[in-house]
Formats: C-alpha cells, structure tokens, sequence
C-alpha cells in the first residue's frame, strides 16, 4: 500500500490499564475508505484498541499508551491534540445504541451545534443528508420531533451512525454495532456500510467472524493483545497464513 | 414446628399472599397517618382561615388581623436561603462527582456532609447567631436568618444531588464526548438536564424543610412581628412557624395558631404541587 492511500497508520501502539498492558506492539495500517474489521476473541483488547483511535480509552479510561497514531500522517498521540476536532474527524457507534435523551432531531444536531453550524436551514439539511445516508430517512421524517427512545432498536442504532455521520466523519468507529440487533437490522447497517464505504473509513469491531468475511475489505485478528495477523478478508478466511487465525475464523476456539 | 412443616406451610405462592398482604397493610398504614395528620391540622385551622387572614397585618401580637408579612418574610428567608444554597450545592456535587475520583477526599467529604445532616436544627441556628448576628454585625436579619437555612439544607441539597447526578449512564457521557463535546459541554448539555429531575426533587425536600424550620431562624432571622412586608434582608421577621410557635407556646390565640398551622401545610403542599408539575413538564419536552 503506498502512503496515500494509508488513513490510520497504527505503529507500535501498547496499552495497559491499572495491571498488565492489554495491547502489545500493534502495528496496523488502514486503508482509506474500506472497511476494516477487527476480530479476536473476548478479552483480546479489540475494544480497547478501537477506542484508542478516538482516544476515548485515554480520557474516560484512563488507559496508558505507547506508540504512535498517525491519522492521515500526523501523530494524535501526542499531548496537545484537541479531542473536540480528533472526534468529529474519527467518530464512534457503541454497541448498545445510545440514544441522548432528547427528540430524534435533538440528537442529529446535537454534534453539528457544538461544531458551531448555528443555522436551522443548514441543520435541517444536515438532519435530512445523514438520515439519508443511514437509510432511516424514510422511516423517521414525520416524526424528527419525537423521542429518540421511540425507536426501535435497530433504528435507534441507525440513528446513532446518522448521528455521527451529521459531523462529516473521515473515519467511523463501530464497536460490535449489531451485537443487540435482529438479522434483519444488521443486514441494513452492513449495507449501509458497503453503500458509504467510498465517503469514510469504517473500522468494525466484531465478535461475529461470518459478519467480518460479508461487509469488511481487510481483517486484522487480534489475540491477547496482540496483532496475530492482518490481511485482506478472503485470504484471512480461506489461507491464513497463521494457524490460530484459521482456527479461530473457523470457530475452533474463541 | 418442624422445619419441613414450615416448608410445607410456606409454599411459595402462600408466602407470596402473605408478603404483599404484610406490605399492603404497612403502606395503609403509612398512608393512614399522613391523611390522619393533615386532616387534623386542616381540621382545625381552615375553619379559622379568611382572605383577611390572608391579607392583613398582625396586630395585637397576633390575635387579630393575618398573616401576610410573615408570609411575605418566609418567603423571604426561605427562598434566599434556597438561591444561596443551590448554586453552591449543585456545583459541589458536580465537582465530586465529574471531577473527581471516588477515594479518600471524596469520602471524607461525604461523610461530613452526613454528619452535617444530621446536625439538630438548633444547633444551626446557635451558630447563626454567633456568627452572622453577632459577629458579622447583620443583627436578627432575613439575611442571617437565610445564610443559616442554606448551611442547614446544604449537606442535604448536596447529598441529593450527588445522587442524582451519578444514576445518569456513564454512556451519555461517552457519547457525548465521542460528538465532540467538551467534558464542560457534556456536563452543561447532557448531564445535568438528565440529572434536573432529580435535582429538583431534592431541591423541593430541602425547601421544604427550610420554609418549616423554626429553631434555626428564632435565632437569626428573629421572632419580632413585621408589621408589613420586609423590604430589606437587614430587617428582620417573624416566619410562619415561628409565628405558630409563639402563639401557641405563649397562648395569644389558638385559632390563628390553627390557621397559621393551615397555611404553613397549604403553602409547602402547593409548593410541591408546582415543583411536581415542572418536572413533568420537563420530563415531557426532553424525553
């Protein structure tokens, strides 16, 4: 991969809590718009390293890293970096959907606000282009004022990647975004996720092996901490090159 | 009894009965006794309730005309108390419960604000006087008299707030941040609304306690009978519990006694009523 083509440049990175690190020396390049699934069984510091790329592992957790973190080049380890600006450009989707209490508008607008759009014209249009752009539009635009809770689910789910998307993201975090979802709801989100994947980069963390195989382009396999090996997804799956990434992506263990 | 002949009185399902009987009969119980109490201050003091009584100033002591100042001074005394007490409460709780670790300091102060709450209300208003009436000089002022209801309902407004600022989901929190908030931001925007409700219930409790305390304000906001509305907080007054205090305890009139008693309940319910109101309106726009 040339440089260029590099959005998230993992180099190095190691990461403990209070007892022993939780990542070891992962190095890890992600390629500008694609999907990159992260997979690896519990325990394994999938999580952990995913919410590091937005740094929320280091303020809410208040977990220790080492190496670097380039994004598009430039180091967001290094102290100084303006969390507001790193999120709106890297946002996240938990794995429960999180609606904010508030109407379903209250909750698009409320990332865009605080970035500072004041205008209700420019708002609305930004409401409408994200709901689009998670495919909920259609499901939600006679009711924008009514609570966020109302939704279902899967919708609520939707709602929160719309969320994200209203701030104009380059890349997105999904942390297990299907894992409370029915078939249905998570075949939506992952063709939302083929449909989009030329306007961001996803990363996608996942305990379900079969759904990295269906909508990611790369896959790395993370075990104790540690990054076992990355490849492109048809390979990882069918010739990996280690043992333990063919008996876990096969349900051996994990 | 044998154990398996209790086993065998106590299935489940007959325990079950049971238990919700024992809980019903201690709610009736429970509930019995406020309706007895209120009917019984009611009873006796709205049948001496009138506009005048409402509308008028004391005169003899007490034993002819109204209310009305002192309804003004409680007021007064109460509601300035609250205005000092909450934004220091409220701030105090969200510094200890965003800004600081659970550990040794936030336990400490935990733990004074408890025994703070636990402090008998005289003992408030002993110190009240020594401090605000004497040695600052304010005299028996609604102004000492509120300086001494925000330190007494303090620990309390802390205590409740602190609550209800910790059951809101640590996930808001992250969600907001992950939207680019500031931890500022996210408290101002998301945190504290989510909190209000229950802010706001102990904000009630604590009036409520204000509005009826009568040995903390004897001491500082005084016992003397304005003779019409306070305008100023170096005045002093006389608020409604005091008010019931002296005319019953001296023996002035115990049909305005009565009456006072009335208004005192009928003011701290229509209080709650409105605070119940406002957090339902709220709980509406924002869920």
């Amino acid at each position: 991969m040339s440089e260029g083509a590099i959005k998230l440049s993992i180099r190095g990175l190691g990461l403990r809590y209070q007892g022993p690190p939780v990542l070891r020396d992962v190095t890890l390049a992600i390629p500008r718009n694609s999907i990159t699934a992260i997979i690896g069984p519990a325990g394994s510091g999938k999580t952990s390293l995913l919410r590091t790329l937005n740094l929320l592992s280091v303020d809410v957790d208040r977990a220790r890293v080492e190496g670097e973190l380039l994004l598009d080049g430039a180091d967001i380890l290094r102290p100084g970096v303006d969390r507001a600006r790193l999120r709106r450009r890297v946002g996240m989707v938990f794995a429960m959907p999180q609606p904010l209490p508030g109407s379903i508008h209250d909750n698009l607008v409320f990332g865009p606000r605080l970035a500072g759009v004041r205008g209700r014209r420019e708002l609305d249009a930004l409401v409408e282009s994200s709901l689009r752009a998670a495919e909920l539009w259609d499901e939600v635009k006679d009711r924008l004022g009514r609570s966020a809770f109302s939704l279902s689910g899967g919708q609520q789910q939707r709602l929160c990647i719309a969320r994200i998307l209203a701030l104009g993201p380059e890349v997105v975090l999904l942390d297990e975004p299907c894992s409370g979802l029915d078939p249905i709801s998570t075949l939506k989100i992952e063709q939302m996720m083929r449909a989009l994947c030329g306007r961001f980069t996803w990363v996608l963390v996942t305990n379900n092996t079969k759904q990295a195989a269906r909508v990611s382009d790369r896959t790395a396999f993370l075990l104790q901490g540690e990054l076992v090996e990355e490849g492109p997804t048809p390979l990882m799956f069918t010739t990996p090159k280690d043992a333990r990434t063919g008996d876990y992506v096969e349900g051996r263990f994990g | 009894m044998t154990r398996a002949r209790v086993a065998t009185l106590f299935t489940p399902r007959r325990a079950q009965t049971v238990a919700r009987a024992v809980l019903w009969t201690m709610m009736a119980g429970a509930t019995a006794i406020l309706i007895f109490i209120l009917a019984f201050v009611l009873g006796r003091g709205l049948p001496h309730l009138s506009w005048t009584f409402f509308s008028a100033a004391p005169g003899d002591s007490g034993r002819t005309g109204g209310v009305m100042p002192i309804i003004a001074g409680t007021l007064e005394v109460t509601l300035l108390g609250l205005a000092v007490a909450t934004p220091l409460s409220l701030g105090t709780s969200i510094y200890l419960v965003e800004y600081t670790r659970e550990g040794r300091l936030t336990r400490a102060i935990r733990f004074g604000a408890e025994c703070l709450a636990g402090v008998p209300s005289i003992i408030f208003g002993l110190f009240g006087f020594v401090l605000f009436v004497l040695t600052l000089g304010m005299g028996w002022s609604i102004l000492a008299g509120a300086l001494t209801l925000a330190f007494m309902t303090l620990p309390t407004l802390i205590r409740t707030s602190e609550e209800a600022l910790r059951a809101v989901p640590a996930s808001f929190r992250e969600v907001s941040l992950s939207l680019g908030a500031s931890k500022w931001q996210t408290i101002r925007k998301v945190v504290v609304p989510a909190a209000f409700p229950g802010i706001l219930t102990g904000l009630t409790l604590g009036l409520g306690r204000a509005i009826g305390e009568t040995a903390a304000v004897i001491f500082t906001a005084g016992s003397s009978l304005p003779r019409r509305i306070p305008t100023s907080v170096y005045e002093g007054t006389r608020t409604l519990s005091v008010h019931f205090y002296q005319l019953a305890r001296e023996g002035i009139s115990a049909d305005n006694a009565s009456a006072t008693a009335a208004v005192l309940v009928l003011a701290i319910s229509f209080i709650n009523v409105c605070a119940h109101v406002a957090m339902h309106r709220f709980l509406r726009r924002y869920r």
